[in-house]
Protein backbone atom coordinates (compact mmCIF):
# COMPACT_ATOMS: atom_id res chain seq x y z
CA UNK A 1 0.00 0.00 0.00
CA UNK A 2 1.15 3.37 -0.65
CA UNK A 3 0.35 6.47 1.41
CA UNK A 4 3.50 8.53 -0.60
CA UNK A 5 2.27 12.09 -0.88
CA UNK A 6 4.46 14.98 -2.07
CA UNK A 7 4.81 18.50 -1.75
CA UNK A 8 7.13 20.29 -4.51
CA UNK A 9 10.18 18.25 -4.39
CA UNK A 10 9.39 17.01 -1.10
CA UNK A 11 7.91 13.67 -0.31
CA UNK A 12 6.25 12.56 2.98
CA UNK A 13 5.96 9.18 3.95
CA UNK A 14 1.98 9.30 4.15
CA UNK A 15 -0.35 12.23 4.55
CA UNK A 16 -1.40 12.81 8.04
CA UNK A 17 -0.12 16.04 9.60
CA UNK A 18 -0.86 18.74 12.52
CA UNK A 19 -2.31 21.75 12.00
CA UNK A 20 -0.37 24.75 13.02
CA UNK A 21 -0.77 25.60 17.12
CA UNK A 22 -2.47 22.70 17.80
CA UNK A 23 0.78 20.73 18.62
CA UNK A 24 4.34 21.84 20.02
CA UNK A 25 4.91 23.68 23.43
CA UNK A 26 4.80 20.41 25.59
CA UNK A 27 8.42 19.22 24.76
CA UNK A 28 7.54 16.80 27.83
CA UNK A 29 5.29 15.00 25.47
CA UNK A 30 7.84 14.84 22.16
CA UNK A 31 8.81 11.14 23.32
CA UNK A 32 5.34 9.74 22.47
CA UNK A 33 5.56 6.33 20.15
CA UNK A 34 2.53 8.12 18.35
CA UNK A 35 3.95 11.02 16.47
CA UNK A 36 7.05 9.45 15.18
CA UNK A 37 4.84 8.09 12.49
CA UNK A 38 2.84 11.21 11.21
CA UNK A 39 3.60 12.67 7.45
CA UNK A 40 5.33 15.79 9.13
CA UNK A 41 4.52 17.87 11.73
CA UNK A 42 3.89 21.36 11.77
CA UNK A 43 4.34 23.47 15.00
CA UNK A 44 2.92 26.79 16.23
CA UNK A 45 3.03 29.83 13.99
CA UNK A 46 6.14 32.02 14.23
CA UNK A 47 6.94 35.68 13.87
CA UNK A 48 10.19 36.87 14.06
CA UNK A 49 9.48 38.87 17.37
CA UNK A 50 8.64 37.23 20.57
CA UNK A 51 4.99 37.61 21.00
CA UNK A 52 3.34 37.87 24.45
CA UNK A 53 -0.02 36.62 23.36
CA UNK A 54 -3.61 37.70 24.30
CA UNK A 55 -4.93 38.42 27.64
CA UNK A 56 -7.33 35.37 28.92
CA UNK A 57 -9.13 34.14 28.61
CA UNK A 58 -8.05 33.01 25.10
CA UNK A 59 -10.70 29.97 24.33
CA UNK A 60 -14.04 29.53 24.88
CA UNK A 61 -16.08 25.72 24.40
CA UNK A 62 -18.71 26.33 21.38
CA UNK A 63 -21.16 23.52 20.24
CA UNK A 64 -18.82 20.47 18.78
CA UNK A 65 -16.02 23.48 18.77
CA UNK A 66 -14.23 25.81 20.60
CA UNK A 67 -12.98 29.74 19.59
CA UNK A 68 -9.89 30.42 20.25
CA UNK A 69 -8.15 33.92 20.34
CA UNK A 70 -4.43 32.74 21.70
CA UNK A 71 -2.31 35.75 20.05
CA UNK A 72 0.25 33.87 18.37
CA UNK A 73 2.29 33.22 22.13
CA UNK A 74 5.97 32.61 21.01
CA UNK A 75 9.02 33.55 21.71
CA UNK A 76 10.25 34.19 17.92
CA UNK A 77 12.28 32.75 14.97
CA UNK A 78 16.01 33.11 17.36
CA UNK A 79 14.18 31.95 20.18
CA UNK A 80 12.31 28.87 18.06
CA UNK A 81 15.58 27.66 16.34
CA UNK A 82 17.57 27.94 19.78
CA UNK A 83 14.93 26.54 21.88
CA UNK A 84 12.36 24.80 20.20
CA UNK A 85 13.89 23.36 16.89
CA UNK A 86 16.69 20.91 18.50
CA UNK A 87 13.40 19.44 20.53
CA UNK A 88 11.13 19.16 17.59
CA UNK A 89 14.07 17.95 15.21
CA UNK A 90 14.17 14.80 17.72
CA UNK A 91 10.85 13.41 16.79
CA UNK A 92 12.68 12.60 13.36
CA UNK A 93 9.61 13.57 11.28
CA UNK A 94 9.64 16.06 8.46
CA UNK A 95 8.75 20.08 10.15
CA UNK A 96 7.00 22.45 8.30
CA UNK A 97 7.71 25.54 9.93
CA UNK A 98 4.34 27.93 10.05
CA UNK A 99 5.38 31.21 9.83
CA UNK A 100 4.11 35.20 9.93
CA UNK A 101 5.17 37.93 9.35
CA UNK A 102 3.68 41.62 9.67
CA UNK A 103 5.63 42.99 6.60
CA UNK A 104 7.05 41.57 3.21
CA UNK A 105 10.56 41.87 4.62
CA UNK A 106 9.61 40.10 7.88
CA UNK A 107 8.17 36.93 6.39
CA UNK A 108 11.34 37.25 3.91
CA UNK A 109 13.79 37.79 7.61
CA UNK A 110 12.24 34.36 8.74
CA UNK A 111 12.09 32.34 5.99
CA UNK A 112 16.35 32.93 5.54
CA UNK A 113 16.81 32.34 9.59
CA UNK A 114 15.21 28.94 9.18
CA UNK A 115 17.47 28.40 6.03
CA UNK A 116 20.25 26.77 7.81
CA UNK A 117 18.10 24.28 9.51
CA UNK A 118 18.03 20.83 7.23
CA UNK A 119 15.48 19.44 9.29
CA UNK A 120 13.10 21.81 8.25
CA UNK A 121 11.23 20.47 4.70
CA UNK A 122 8.98 23.58 4.34
CA UNK A 123 7.55 26.61 5.03
CA UNK A 124 3.70 27.44 5.73
CA UNK A 125 3.28 31.29 5.21
CA UNK A 126 0.29 32.02 7.94
CA UNK A 127 -1.45 34.86 5.75
CA UNK A 128 -3.94 35.55 8.38
CA UNK A 129 -1.66 38.54 9.52
CA UNK A 130 -2.70 42.02 8.94
CA UNK A 131 -2.07 43.73 5.50
CA UNK A 132 -0.95 47.06 6.58
CA UNK A 133 -2.43 49.41 3.56
CA UNK A 134 -5.81 48.05 3.38
CA UNK A 135 -7.81 47.82 6.73
CA UNK A 136 -7.86 43.78 6.29
CA UNK A 137 -5.36 40.46 6.29
CA UNK A 138 -3.36 39.51 4.01
CA UNK A 139 -4.92 36.32 3.41
CA UNK A 140 -8.50 38.52 2.05
CA UNK A 141 -6.40 40.19 -0.39
CA UNK A 142 -5.13 38.66 -3.24
CA UNK A 143 -2.49 41.36 -4.52
CA UNK A 144 -1.35 41.49 -0.79
CA UNK A 145 -0.56 37.37 -0.65
CA UNK A 146 0.54 37.00 -4.10
CA UNK A 147 3.61 39.68 -2.69
CA UNK A 148 4.43 37.39 0.30
CA UNK A 149 4.48 34.53 -1.64
CA UNK A 150 7.08 35.76 -4.31
CA UNK A 151 9.16 37.63 -1.90
CA UNK A 152 10.06 34.46 -0.17
CA UNK A 153 10.11 32.13 -3.48
CA UNK A 154 12.81 34.44 -4.63
CA UNK A 155 14.79 33.96 -1.25
CA UNK A 156 14.42 30.13 -0.90
CA UNK A 157 13.75 27.09 -2.82
CA UNK A 158 12.32 25.43 -0.04
CA UNK A 159 8.66 24.70 -0.56
CA UNK A 160 6.18 27.60 0.65
CA UNK A 161 2.48 26.56 1.19
CA UNK A 162 0.56 29.24 1.42
CA UNK A 163 -2.29 28.63 4.85
CA UNK A 164 -5.17 30.51 3.83
CA UNK A 165 -8.01 32.41 6.31
CA UNK A 166 -11.70 31.10 5.04
CA UNK A 167 -12.67 34.82 6.05
CA UNK A 168 -13.31 35.49 2.33
CA UNK A 169 -16.01 35.92 0.00
CA UNK A 170 -14.20 33.37 -2.74
CA UNK A 171 -11.59 31.11 -1.70
CA UNK A 172 -11.08 30.29 -5.06
CA UNK A 173 -9.79 33.49 -5.99
CA UNK A 174 -7.12 33.81 -3.45
CA UNK A 175 -6.06 30.47 -3.77
CA UNK A 176 -5.07 31.47 -7.82
CA UNK A 177 -3.46 34.31 -6.85
CA UNK A 178 -1.07 32.29 -4.58
CA UNK A 179 -0.78 29.58 -6.88
CA UNK A 180 0.39 31.99 -9.92
CA UNK A 181 2.99 33.31 -7.43
CA UNK A 182 4.50 30.70 -6.89
CA UNK A 183 3.18 28.73 -4.08
CA UNK A 184 4.00 25.30 -3.83
CA UNK A 185 0.86 24.35 -1.60
CA UNK A 186 -2.36 25.59 0.34
CA UNK A 187 -3.70 24.66 3.70
CA UNK A 188 -7.27 25.23 4.12
CA UNK A 189 -8.64 26.45 5.99
CA UNK A 190 -7.33 28.50 9.22
CA UNK A 191 -10.28 29.24 11.44
CA UNK A 192 -12.89 31.07 10.80
CA UNK A 193 -14.07 34.95 12.51
CA UNK A 194 -16.23 34.10 15.63
CA UNK A 195 -17.13 35.35 19.33
CA UNK A 196 -18.97 34.82 22.26
CA UNK A 197 -20.57 36.99 25.08
CA UNK A 198 -21.50 36.17 28.58
CA UNK A 199 -25.07 37.08 29.16
CA UNK A 200 -24.42 37.12 32.75
CA UNK A 201 -21.78 39.95 32.59
CA UNK A 202 -23.09 41.21 29.54
CA UNK A 203 -19.79 41.30 27.77
CA UNK A 204 -17.61 39.60 25.56
CA UNK A 205 -15.88 36.56 26.97
CA UNK A 206 -12.58 36.47 25.22
CA UNK A 207 -9.96 38.74 26.57
CA UNK A 208 -9.30 39.66 22.58
CA UNK A 209 -13.31 40.07 22.27
CA UNK A 210 -13.01 38.34 19.17
CA UNK A 211 -11.54 34.82 17.74
CA UNK A 212 -11.38 32.11 15.40
CA UNK A 213 -13.97 29.19 15.33
CA UNK A 214 -12.32 25.60 14.84
CA UNK A 215 -13.60 21.97 15.30
CA UNK A 216 -16.04 19.57 14.04
CA UNK A 217 -18.37 22.61 13.72
CA UNK A 218 -16.71 24.31 10.87
CA UNK A 219 -15.78 20.95 8.77
CA UNK A 220 -18.76 20.84 6.28
CA UNK A 221 -17.43 24.46 5.27
CA UNK A 222 -13.89 23.53 5.25
CA UNK A 223 -14.30 20.14 2.76
CA UNK A 224 -16.69 22.75 0.74
CA UNK A 225 -13.55 25.16 0.51
CA UNK A 226 -11.18 22.05 -0.36
CA UNK A 227 -13.83 20.85 -3.02
CA UNK A 228 -13.94 23.99 -4.34
CA UNK A 229 -10.44 25.45 -4.70
CA UNK A 230 -9.08 21.61 -5.93
CA UNK A 231 -11.37 22.73 -9.28
CA UNK A 232 -9.42 25.68 -9.27
CA UNK A 233 -6.07 25.49 -8.74
CA UNK A 234 -3.20 22.71 -9.74
CA UNK A 235 -1.03 22.94 -6.74
CA UNK A 236 -1.24 20.01 -3.72
CA UNK A 237 -3.56 21.07 -0.87
CA UNK A 238 -3.57 20.70 3.07
CA UNK A 239 -6.99 20.01 4.59
CA UNK A 240 -8.10 20.78 7.66
CA UNK A 241 -11.07 21.79 9.53
CA UNK A 242 -12.43 19.71 12.57
CA UNK A 243 -11.08 16.14 11.62
CA UNK A 244 -12.21 13.98 14.53
CA UNK A 245 -12.02 10.32 12.44
CA UNK A 246 -10.24 8.80 9.90
CA UNK A 247 -13.90 9.08 8.00
CA UNK A 248 -13.47 13.11 8.05
CA UNK A 249 -9.90 13.01 6.90
CA UNK A 250 -10.75 11.15 3.86
CA UNK A 251 -13.79 12.90 3.24
CA UNK A 252 -11.32 16.27 2.69
CA UNK A 253 -8.73 13.91 0.79
CA UNK A 254 -12.18 12.92 -1.29
CA UNK A 255 -12.39 16.58 -1.84
CA UNK A 256 -9.21 17.40 -2.52
CA UNK A 257 -6.70 16.67 -0.10
CA UNK A 258 -3.21 15.65 -0.77
CA UNK A 259 -2.65 16.12 2.94
CA UNK A 260 -4.82 16.47 6.16
CA UNK A 261 -3.73 18.19 9.16
CA UNK A 262 -5.79 17.36 12.40
CA UNK A 263 -6.15 20.49 14.81
CA UNK A 264 -8.42 20.82 17.49
CA UNK A 265 -9.06 17.25 17.69
CA UNK A 266 -5.58 16.88 19.39
CA UNK A 267 -6.95 19.02 22.16
CA UNK A 268 -9.95 16.49 22.79
CA UNK A 269 -7.89 13.16 21.84
CA UNK A 270 -4.31 13.12 21.32
CA UNK A 271 -4.23 10.06 19.64
CA UNK A 272 -6.66 11.65 17.24
CA UNK A 273 -3.92 12.28 14.57
CA UNK A 274 -2.61 8.21 14.92
CA UNK A 275 -5.89 6.54 14.87
CA UNK A 276 -6.87 8.57 11.50
CA UNK A 277 -3.79 7.28 10.06
CA UNK A 278 -4.54 3.54 10.82
CA UNK A 279 -8.09 4.32 9.46
CA UNK A 280 -6.80 5.70 6.23
CA UNK A 281 -4.82 2.52 5.98
CA UNK A 282 -8.13 0.51 6.94
CA UNK A 283 -10.23 2.54 4.57
CA UNK A 284 -7.97 1.47 1.44
CA UNK A 285 -7.53 -2.25 2.53
CA UNK A 286 -11.08 -2.40 2.38
CA UNK A 287 -11.33 -0.86 -0.82
CA UNK A 288 -8.33 -2.65 -2.32
CA UNK A 289 -7.07 0.77 -3.10
CA UNK A 290 -3.29 0.65 -3.49
CA UNK A 291 -2.34 4.32 -3.79
CA UNK A 292 -3.81 6.73 -1.82
CA UNK A 293 -3.29 9.17 -4.66
CA UNK A 294 -6.12 7.59 -6.48
CA UNK A 295 -8.37 8.89 -3.27
CA UNK A 296 -7.47 12.74 -4.09
CA UNK A 297 -10.22 14.53 -5.51
CA UNK A 298 -11.93 11.55 -6.16
CA UNK A 299 -15.53 13.25 -5.24
CA UNK A 300 -15.02 14.66 -8.47
CA UNK A 301 -14.89 12.18 -10.72
CA UNK A 302 -17.54 10.52 -9.18
CA UNK B 1 -1.29 9.97 23.10
CA UNK B 2 -2.39 6.38 24.26
CA UNK B 3 0.31 6.42 26.57
CA UNK B 4 -1.40 9.06 28.31
CA UNK B 5 -5.01 8.31 27.78
CA UNK B 6 -6.76 5.36 29.44
CA UNK B 7 -10.64 4.07 30.07
CA UNK B 8 -11.04 3.31 33.95
CA UNK B 9 -14.34 2.06 35.79
CA UNK B 10 -16.23 4.38 38.35
CA UNK B 11 -16.06 2.37 42.01
CA UNK B 12 -18.68 5.14 43.06
CA UNK B 13 -20.20 8.45 42.62
CA UNK B 14 -21.88 10.08 45.57
CA UNK B 15 -23.49 13.57 46.75
CA UNK B 16 -21.54 14.61 49.62
CA UNK B 17 -23.32 17.50 50.30
CA UNK B 18 -26.20 19.79 47.90
CA UNK B 19 -23.06 20.77 46.22
CA UNK B 20 -20.66 18.43 45.91
CA UNK B 21 -19.84 14.76 44.60
CA UNK B 22 -16.70 12.30 45.82
CA UNK B 23 -16.20 10.33 42.84
CA UNK B 24 -14.34 7.20 42.87
CA UNK B 25 -12.49 5.31 39.95
CA UNK B 26 -9.98 2.26 39.84
CA UNK B 27 -6.99 3.25 38.34
CA UNK B 28 -3.96 1.43 39.68
CA UNK B 29 -1.72 2.95 37.31
CA UNK B 30 -2.87 6.58 38.25
CA UNK B 31 -2.68 6.41 41.77
CA UNK B 32 0.85 5.32 41.33
CA UNK B 33 2.08 8.32 38.93
CA UNK B 34 0.14 10.92 40.64
CA UNK B 35 1.33 13.60 43.02
CA UNK B 36 -0.55 16.27 45.48
CA UNK B 37 -1.70 19.08 43.20
CA UNK B 38 -1.63 16.92 39.56
CA UNK B 39 -4.98 17.26 37.67
CA UNK B 40 -6.73 14.56 35.51
CA UNK B 41 -8.73 15.45 32.29
CA UNK B 42 -11.84 13.44 31.93
CA UNK B 43 -14.33 13.47 28.75
CA UNK B 44 -17.36 13.14 30.07
CA UNK B 45 -19.37 12.18 27.41
CA UNK B 46 -18.02 10.40 24.27
CA UNK B 47 -19.66 13.00 21.81
CA UNK B 48 -18.70 16.60 20.27
CA UNK B 49 -21.08 17.74 23.34
CA UNK B 50 -19.77 18.91 25.67
CA UNK B 51 -16.90 18.97 23.20
CA UNK B 52 -13.81 20.05 25.70
CA UNK B 53 -12.41 17.59 28.83
CA UNK B 54 -12.96 18.66 31.82
CA UNK B 55 -10.18 19.12 34.22
CA UNK B 56 -10.43 17.97 37.95
CA UNK B 57 -7.24 17.86 40.56
CA UNK B 58 -7.03 14.87 42.69
CA UNK B 59 -8.54 14.52 45.97
CA UNK B 60 -7.14 11.38 46.89
CA UNK B 61 -5.14 8.54 45.11
CA UNK B 62 -4.83 5.79 47.98
CA UNK B 63 -7.27 2.03 46.48
CA UNK B 64 -8.65 4.49 44.05
CA UNK B 65 -8.24 8.13 41.89
CA UNK B 66 -10.73 10.36 43.85
CA UNK B 67 -12.33 13.53 42.75
CA UNK B 68 -14.34 15.95 44.50
CA UNK B 69 -16.32 18.11 42.53
CA UNK B 70 -19.30 20.96 42.20
CA UNK B 71 -21.73 20.84 39.90
CA UNK B 72 -21.86 23.84 38.25
CA UNK B 73 -22.33 23.30 34.41
CA UNK B 74 -23.81 20.47 31.78
CA UNK B 75 -19.95 18.35 31.99
CA UNK B 76 -20.13 18.20 35.63
CA UNK B 77 -24.02 17.35 35.34
CA UNK B 78 -23.09 14.56 33.27
CA UNK B 79 -20.67 13.87 35.23
CA UNK B 80 -22.81 13.53 38.39
CA UNK B 81 -25.23 10.92 36.83
CA UNK B 82 -22.53 8.62 36.43
CA UNK B 83 -23.13 5.25 37.96
CA UNK B 84 -20.81 2.24 39.67
CA UNK B 85 -18.83 0.37 36.43
CA UNK B 86 -19.75 3.60 33.88
CA UNK B 87 -16.38 3.92 31.96
CA UNK B 88 -14.12 7.24 32.03
CA UNK B 89 -11.81 8.26 29.58
CA UNK B 90 -9.12 10.24 31.44
CA UNK B 91 -5.74 11.76 30.25
CA UNK B 92 -2.95 12.06 33.62
CA UNK B 93 -1.63 12.82 35.61
CA UNK B 94 -1.15 16.12 34.33
CA UNK B 95 0.80 19.91 35.61
CA UNK B 96 3.42 20.18 38.43
CA UNK B 97 3.00 19.10 41.96
CA UNK B 98 2.50 21.24 44.96
CA UNK B 99 6.58 21.47 46.59
CA UNK B 100 6.93 20.56 49.65
CA UNK B 101 7.48 23.30 52.43
CA UNK B 102 11.04 24.33 52.76
CA UNK B 103 13.09 23.58 56.22
CA UNK B 104 12.40 25.58 58.92
CA UNK B 105 8.68 25.80 57.97
CA UNK B 106 6.60 24.53 61.42
CA UNK B 107 2.88 25.78 60.00
CA UNK B 108 1.31 24.64 56.68
CA UNK B 109 -1.56 26.99 55.97
CA UNK B 110 -3.96 26.21 53.42
CA UNK B 111 -6.56 28.71 52.41
CA UNK B 112 -9.34 27.06 50.40
CA UNK B 113 -12.45 28.39 49.01
CA UNK B 114 -14.95 26.51 48.07
CA UNK B 115 -14.12 23.69 45.48
CA UNK B 116 -10.83 24.84 45.43
CA UNK B 117 -10.55 22.75 49.40
CA UNK B 118 -10.29 19.59 46.68
CA UNK B 119 -6.41 19.27 46.42
CA UNK B 120 -5.36 19.86 49.96
CA UNK B 121 -6.52 16.36 51.01
CA UNK B 122 -4.27 14.37 48.69
CA UNK B 123 -1.58 17.22 49.97
CA UNK B 124 -1.59 16.83 54.16
CA UNK B 125 -1.76 12.95 53.47
CA UNK B 126 2.01 13.39 52.18
CA UNK B 127 2.30 16.60 54.72
CA UNK B 128 0.96 14.54 57.65
CA UNK B 129 3.97 12.59 58.37
CA UNK B 130 6.12 15.51 58.50
CA UNK B 131 7.10 17.63 61.69
CA UNK B 132 4.18 20.60 60.67
CA UNK B 133 1.46 21.84 61.97
CA UNK B 134 -1.04 21.41 59.31
CA UNK B 135 -4.15 24.50 59.28
CA UNK B 136 -6.78 24.48 56.74
CA UNK B 137 -9.12 27.92 56.47
CA UNK B 138 -11.94 27.22 54.45
CA UNK B 139 -14.38 29.41 53.15
CA UNK B 140 -17.42 27.25 52.48
CA UNK B 141 -19.87 29.72 51.10
CA UNK B 142 -22.83 28.41 52.08
CA UNK B 143 -24.26 26.04 54.25
CA UNK B 144 -24.89 23.97 50.78
CA UNK B 145 -20.86 23.89 51.01
CA UNK B 146 -20.04 21.83 53.99
CA UNK B 147 -19.28 18.53 53.69
CA UNK B 148 -17.82 16.22 56.39
CA UNK B 149 -13.90 17.45 56.80
CA UNK B 150 -13.34 14.82 59.10
CA UNK B 151 -10.75 12.64 56.27
CA UNK B 152 -8.64 16.35 56.77
CA UNK B 153 -9.16 16.18 60.93
CA UNK B 154 -7.57 12.42 60.71
CA UNK B 155 -4.55 13.89 59.03
CA UNK B 156 -3.81 16.03 61.72
CA UNK B 157 -5.19 19.42 60.45
CA UNK B 158 -6.82 22.11 62.52
CA UNK B 159 -9.81 23.42 60.84
CA UNK B 160 -11.98 26.76 60.54
CA UNK B 161 -14.47 26.96 58.69
CA UNK B 162 -16.26 30.31 57.49
CA UNK B 163 -19.50 31.00 55.40
CA UNK B 164 -20.99 34.03 53.81
CA UNK B 165 -24.21 33.51 55.88
CA UNK B 166 -22.32 32.41 58.91
CA UNK B 167 -24.42 29.60 58.70
CA UNK B 168 -21.35 27.35 59.61
CA UNK B 169 -18.46 28.15 61.94
CA UNK B 170 -17.65 32.60 61.31
CA UNK B 171 -20.04 34.87 58.70
CA UNK B 172 -17.73 36.22 55.95
CA UNK B 173 -15.04 35.14 53.62
CA UNK B 174 -12.39 33.49 54.60
CA UNK B 175 -9.77 36.13 54.76
CA UNK B 176 -11.89 36.54 57.84
CA UNK B 177 -10.42 33.86 59.00
CA UNK B 178 -6.49 34.91 58.59
CA UNK B 179 -5.97 35.93 61.79
CA UNK B 180 -5.37 31.95 62.55
CA UNK B 181 -2.01 32.14 60.56
CA UNK B 182 0.85 32.95 62.30
CA UNK B 183 2.68 35.90 60.66
CA UNK B 184 6.39 34.11 61.04
CA UNK B 185 7.68 35.00 57.27
CA UNK B 186 9.96 31.66 57.97
CA UNK B 187 8.25 29.26 60.11
CA UNK B 188 4.99 29.52 58.08
CA UNK B 189 4.23 27.86 54.59
CA UNK B 190 0.89 29.10 52.85
CA UNK B 191 -1.29 26.80 50.14
CA UNK B 192 -4.14 28.21 48.97
CA UNK B 193 -7.14 27.54 46.14
CA UNK B 194 -10.00 28.86 45.31
CA UNK B 195 -11.63 31.68 43.04
CA UNK B 196 -9.17 34.31 42.28
CA UNK B 197 -10.71 37.42 45.02
CA UNK B 198 -9.99 35.01 47.38
CA UNK B 199 -6.12 33.82 45.97
CA UNK B 200 -5.46 37.50 45.33
CA UNK B 201 -6.42 38.24 49.29
CA UNK B 202 -4.31 35.56 50.39
CA UNK B 203 -1.57 36.26 48.26
CA UNK B 204 -2.12 40.05 49.71
CA UNK B 205 -1.61 38.93 53.50
CA UNK B 206 1.15 36.86 52.13
CA UNK B 207 2.83 39.70 50.96
CA UNK B 208 2.42 42.07 54.29
CA UNK B 209 3.98 39.16 56.32
CA UNK B 210 6.41 37.59 53.94
CA UNK B 211 4.79 34.58 53.79
CA UNK B 212 5.84 32.42 50.77
CA UNK B 213 3.57 29.79 49.48
CA UNK B 214 2.11 28.20 46.62
CA UNK B 215 -1.27 28.54 44.67
CA UNK B 216 -3.21 26.35 42.84
CA UNK B 217 -4.66 27.93 39.78
CA UNK B 218 -7.76 27.55 37.29
CA UNK B 219 -8.30 28.42 33.81
CA UNK B 220 -10.63 27.11 31.01
CA UNK B 221 -8.80 24.40 29.42
CA UNK B 222 -9.14 22.70 25.96
CA UNK B 223 -5.93 19.96 25.56
CA UNK B 224 -4.56 20.10 29.38
CA UNK B 225 -1.20 19.17 27.85
CA UNK B 226 0.60 22.63 27.24
CA UNK B 227 -0.29 22.67 23.54
CA UNK B 228 -2.52 24.66 22.79
CA UNK B 229 -2.00 28.14 25.47
CA UNK B 230 -5.47 28.48 26.14
CA UNK B 231 -5.49 28.11 29.73
CA UNK B 232 -2.45 31.22 30.20
CA UNK B 233 -2.78 32.98 33.65
CA UNK B 234 -0.50 36.15 34.03
CA UNK B 235 3.22 35.92 36.34
CA UNK B 236 5.50 38.44 37.15
CA UNK B 237 7.70 36.35 34.15
CA UNK B 238 4.49 36.63 31.81
CA UNK B 239 1.68 34.41 30.87
CA UNK B 240 2.41 30.84 31.68
CA UNK B 241 -0.10 27.97 30.82
CA UNK B 242 -1.99 26.25 34.01
CA UNK B 243 -1.72 22.99 32.39
CA UNK B 244 1.71 22.31 31.95
CA UNK B 245 3.33 25.43 33.70
CA UNK B 246 0.94 24.87 36.67
CA UNK B 247 -1.21 24.22 37.92
CA UNK B 248 0.69 24.86 40.84
CA UNK B 249 2.47 28.42 40.93
CA UNK B 250 4.49 30.39 43.41
CA UNK B 251 1.72 32.36 45.77
CA UNK B 252 3.68 35.81 45.08
CA UNK B 253 4.85 35.23 41.43
CA UNK B 254 1.10 35.45 39.74
CA UNK B 255 -0.29 38.69 38.87
CA UNK B 256 -4.03 39.06 39.44
C1 LIG C 1 -6.46 22.39 37.22
C2 LIG C 1 -7.92 22.42 37.59
C3 LIG C 1 -8.38 21.63 38.63
C4 LIG C 1 -9.73 21.62 38.97
N1 LIG C 1 -10.13 20.82 39.98
C5 LIG C 1 -11.44 20.78 40.31
C6 LIG C 1 -11.90 19.92 41.34
O1 LIG C 1 -11.13 19.21 41.97
N2 LIG C 1 -13.22 19.91 41.62
C7 LIG C 1 -14.11 20.69 40.92
O2 LIG C 1 -15.30 20.63 41.20
N3 LIG C 1 -13.70 21.50 39.95
C8 LIG C 1 -12.39 21.57 39.62
N4 LIG C 1 -11.99 22.40 38.61
C9 LIG C 1 -13.00 23.19 37.91
C10 LIG C 1 -13.72 22.31 36.91
O3 LIG C 1 -12.85 21.97 35.86
C11 LIG C 1 -14.94 23.06 36.35
O4 LIG C 1 -15.86 23.25 37.40
C12 LIG C 1 -15.61 22.27 35.24
O5 LIG C 1 -14.79 22.24 34.11
C13 LIG C 1 -16.96 22.88 34.90
O6 LIG C 1 -17.51 22.20 33.81
P1 LIG C 1 -19.08 22.33 33.50
O7 LIG C 1 -19.31 21.79 32.15
O8 LIG C 1 -19.86 21.72 34.60
O9 LIG C 1 -19.33 23.89 33.57
P2 LIG C 1 -19.65 24.92 32.39
O10 LIG C 1 -19.71 26.25 33.03
O11 LIG C 1 -20.80 24.48 31.56
O12 LIG C 1 -18.33 24.84 31.51
C14 LIG C 1 -18.11 25.65 30.38
C15 LIG C 1 -16.63 25.67 30.07
O13 LIG C 1 -15.91 26.40 31.07
C16 LIG C 1 -14.98 25.58 31.71
N5 LIG C 1 -14.98 25.91 33.14
C17 LIG C 1 -16.06 26.26 33.90
N6 LIG C 1 -15.68 26.52 35.16
C18 LIG C 1 -14.34 26.34 35.21
C19 LIG C 1 -13.37 26.47 36.23
N7 LIG C 1 -13.68 26.82 37.48
N8 LIG C 1 -12.09 26.19 35.94
C20 LIG C 1 -11.74 25.83 34.68
N9 LIG C 1 -12.62 25.70 33.68
C21 LIG C 1 -13.90 25.95 33.94
C22 LIG C 1 -15.42 24.17 31.43
O14 LIG C 1 -14.35 23.23 31.51
C23 LIG C 1 -15.97 24.30 30.04
O15 LIG C 1 -14.95 24.34 29.10
C24 LIG C 1 -10.64 22.43 38.26
C25 LIG C 1 -10.18 23.24 37.21
C26 LIG C 1 -8.84 23.25 36.88
C27 LIG C 1 -8.38 24.11 35.76
C1 LIG D 1 -5.84 27.00 19.82
C2 LIG D 1 -5.55 27.14 18.36
C3 LIG D 1 -4.38 27.77 17.97
C4 LIG D 1 -4.10 27.93 16.61
N1 LIG D 1 -2.94 28.53 16.24
C5 LIG D 1 -2.64 28.64 14.93
C6 LIG D 1 -1.40 29.20 14.52
O1 LIG D 1 -0.57 29.59 15.34
N2 LIG D 1 -1.16 29.30 13.18
C7 LIG D 1 -2.04 28.85 12.23
O2 LIG D 1 -1.75 28.93 11.05
N3 LIG D 1 -3.21 28.28 12.60
C8 LIG D 1 -3.53 28.18 13.93
N4 LIG D 1 -4.72 27.59 14.28
C9 LIG D 1 -5.64 27.12 13.25
C10 LIG D 1 -5.47 25.63 12.98
O3 LIG D 1 -4.17 25.35 12.53
C11 LIG D 1 -6.49 25.13 11.95
O4 LIG D 1 -6.25 25.79 10.73
C12 LIG D 1 -7.93 25.37 12.34
O5 LIG D 1 -8.09 25.26 13.73
C13 LIG D 1 -8.91 24.44 11.64
O6 LIG D 1 -8.64 23.08 11.93
P1 LIG D 1 -9.30 22.26 13.16
O7 LIG D 1 -10.77 22.53 13.13
O8 LIG D 1 -8.96 20.83 12.92
O9 LIG D 1 -8.65 22.80 14.38
C14 LIG D 1 -5.01 27.44 15.64
C15 LIG D 1 -6.18 26.80 16.05
C16 LIG D 1 -6.46 26.64 17.40
C17 LIG D 1 -7.72 25.95 17.80
S1 LIG E 1 -5.14 23.74 28.09
FE1 LIG E 1 -3.99 23.77 26.27
S2 LIG E 1 -2.17 24.71 26.93
FE2 LIG E 1 -3.26 24.47 28.77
Amino acid sequence: MNLNVSIGSIVFDNPVTVASGTFSAAEKFYGLKGWKRLGAIVPKTITLHAREGNPPPRIWETPAGMINAIGLENAGTKAFITDKLPGLASIGRPLIISVLGYSVEEFQSIVELLAGSPEIVAIELNLSCPNLKQKKLVAQDPQAAQQIVAAVKRISSKPMIAKLSPNVTDITEIAQAVEAAGADAISLVNTFSAMAIDIHKQKPVLGNITGGLSGPAIRPIAVCMVYQTYKKVNIPIIGMGGIMTAGDAIEFILAGATMVAVGTANFIQPQVPLDVLNGIRQYMKDRKIADVKDLIGAAHRA
Amino acid sequence: MSELRNIYKIISNKKVCPRFYHLKIEAPKLVKNVRPGQFIHIRVRDSVEPFFRRPFCVYRAQDSIDILYEVVGKGTALLSAKKKNDQLDILGPLGNTFSMPPEGVQTVVMIAGGIGVAPFLFLTDQLKTRPVHLILLYGGRTKEHIFSLAPFKKNGCKIYTATDDGSVGVRGRVSELFFHVPKDSRGTWIYTCGPKPMMASAQQFAQEHQINGEASCEEVMACGLGACLGCATKTKEGYKTVCYDGPVFDLNELVF
